[in-house]
């Protein structure tokens, strides 16, 4: 997913931030960079993510 | 006392506390000869925040008149330490190596767990170390100088625990306590040539740290041997009821598990992570000189394949990255964007704008991941990687330009792939210096274990170090901080 600079600035005034201009290059490339990584993730992993809760692993319950 | 000992400041933290423990030497000659080498040398290296020289001259003093009266509090008492300045120890302002905080913002409520078990154990917290800001990487421009690496000024010690990284590597001090959310102690140790532990999940307390990525945060012992690390861990793991995520599992007195001997053990290496594309020729050639130093010690070693972890890097992006953000946005980030330096803000800023629905997402391919790792502790003992696929970079080289979108993802998965997959799954997993590049700067063996299975990699990394000599090198800083830069 490629997002551009005016989208950026969309979603930052939905969070309240006021970027510079001249940041939100840096800051489509970072964002758009992840987003597409999931893209590919969930084509290779989706279907098992469906059957799986997003429980973070913090009280390992393991036999270990 | 005997005659001085030669470079007492570069003795393991165990062999400094066998000749305080004989009275063969003082705290207090191990506090000077610490301050002593920050005094000369910090000026370059910019390894420490604050340093206060005075109290821990006076601390080495009371630390020396309780063991010369028979209290003697074990192999901790008297070493100097340093601590990463995100944790918060009463006396020291607590920076977090960023300018965002307002002065009586920096004031410490109170000492962090770890520090106080520490004090308890007699070690003596002799300043802050420096870090990237906020202990988050990408730091651009450091407030309090920029970190550099004592095998060579002109290269990377590696983020985020950076100081922590430098200072034992030094001989500034005998141990750090660093932070480890995705590689921030792993990095550091092995980039400087030193022994680093990122610990399960809940071992150790994370109260009194300022961190926000709350699955994923670990503090962790770096210092010149595994005996090392394994003795603070002996003092700083453990149940505290201040932080509700700290495990009730009793701690093992992990000295007792080093053994040596590895025979019999079943360990795997992990071919996307030894043998990733663009690994560096000499960090591959050290890794698999490592292995079989392992493999002659009589351990079994296989290779196995764990095909999502290249996924760990953006995952972990999208999710403890997401969850710190949330953090900042709602303490700094709106009213102080500018007191930021440019390559945490536009860091920060991307993962604030992280949708939940993509949150939840990466959260369960997390779990995903996390479970082909534990899947792999169970048919072996430990896995092996190198802690960096490649070598220490220029400082230059390091500084984030993110020009082009092609060769971001690549540039990423190559700095974190051996860390991320770890951190993710919150198992253990320690750096040990295993070699150096023909250019002199340290390489490192990373050996991961089961959930609450230290004892095991403390094991394996001290019988590596039985017989192979890298931790015992050390750089001549004299000679190695003389350069132009």
């Amino acid at each position: 997913m490629e997002l551009n600079i005016e989208q950026i600035q969309v979603l930052s005034e939905l969070q309240g931030l006021k970027l510079p201009e001249k940041e939100l290059d840096n800051i489509a490339i970072r964002l758009s960079t992840w987003l597409t990584a999931m893209e590919q993730i969930e084509m290779e992993m989706g279907d098992q993510m469906n059957a799986v809760d997003p429980i973070p692993p913090v009280f390992p319950r393991e036999e270990f | 006392m005997s005659a001085p000992v030669q470079n007492l400041f570069y003795l393991t933290a165990i062999e400094q506390a066998r000749l305080i423990k004989a009275r063969e030497i003082s705290p207090v000659d191990l506090i000077k000869a610490s301050l002593e080498r920050i005094d000369r040398f910090d000026s370059t290296l910019r390894a420490w925040i604050t340093v206060h020289a005075e109290q821990a001259i006076e601390k080495a003093r009371k630390a020396e008149t309780e063991i010369v009266n028979g209290k003697y509090r074990g192999p901790l008492h008297g070493l100097p330490y340093g601590v990463k300045d995100q944790m918060h120890a009463l006396g020291f302002p607590t920076t977090l190596g960023s300018r965002v905080l307002d002065e009586h913002e920096k004031i410490p409520p109170h000492d962090a767990t770890v520090i106080g078990k520490l004090s308890e154990a007699g070690a003596i917290l002799i300043g802050k170390q420096n870090l990237h800001e906020f202990g988050k990487g990408g730091t651009i421009v450091f407030p309090f100088g920029q970190p550099r690496n004592p095998w060579n000024p002109l290269y990377d010690a590696s983020s985020s625990s950076t100081g922590s990284g430098i200072a034992p590597a030094a001989g500034q001090c005998s141990f750090s306590l660093g932070e480890d959310t995705g590689g921030s102690i792993r990095g550091p140790a092995s980039c400087n040539g030193i022994v680093g532990l990122r610990p399960t999940f809940g071992r150790v307390s994370r109260h009194g740290g300022i961190m926000a990525a709350y699955t994923s945060d670990t503090l962790g012992p770096l210092a010149r041997s595994v005996e090392d690390v394994a003795a603070i861990m002996e003092v700083i793991a453990g149940h505290d009821p201040s932080d509700p995520l700290s495990s009730p599992r009793p701690v093992p007195r992990y000295t007792d598990h080093l053994t040596g001997d590895l025979r019999g053990l079943r360990l795997a290496v992990v071919r996307e992570i030894a043998y990733v594309e663009g690994i560096d020729v000499e960090v591959r050639e050290a890794f698999e000189a490592a292995v079989q130093v392992l493999r002659g010690q009589g351990a079994t070693i296989e290779e196995i394949s764990l095909p999502w972890a290249k996924w760990s890097v953006p995952l972990q992006l999208l999710t403890a990255d997401a969850d710190v953000a949330s953090w900042f946005l709602a303490k700094y980030l709106r009213d102080r964007y500018d007191r930021f330096d440019v390559g945490t803000r536009t860091r920060l800023a991307a993962a604030s704008l992280i949708p939940a629905s993509i949150y939840n997402r990466a959260m369960r391919a997390r779990r995903l991941v996390r479970a082909q790792v534990l899947d792999a502790m169970r048919r072996y003992d430990a896995l092996l990687t190198p802690t960096n696929v490649t070598q220490p970079r220029l400082i230059e080289d390091t500084k984030e330009k993110l020009e082009d979108r092609r060769d971001v993802v690549p540039r990423l998965i190559m700095r974190r792939i051996a860390h991320y997959p770890f951190a993710l799954s919150n198992v253990p997993a320690i750096s040990v210096p295993a070699g150096f590049s023909r250019k002199g700067l340290p390489l490192a063996l990373q050996i991961a274990g089961r959930p609450f299975g230290e004892a095991m990699i403390f094991n394996i990394g001290y019988a590596y170090q039985q017989v192979t000599h890298w931790h015992q090198s050390h750089p001549d800083l004299d000679k190695t901080l003389n350069v132009a830069f």
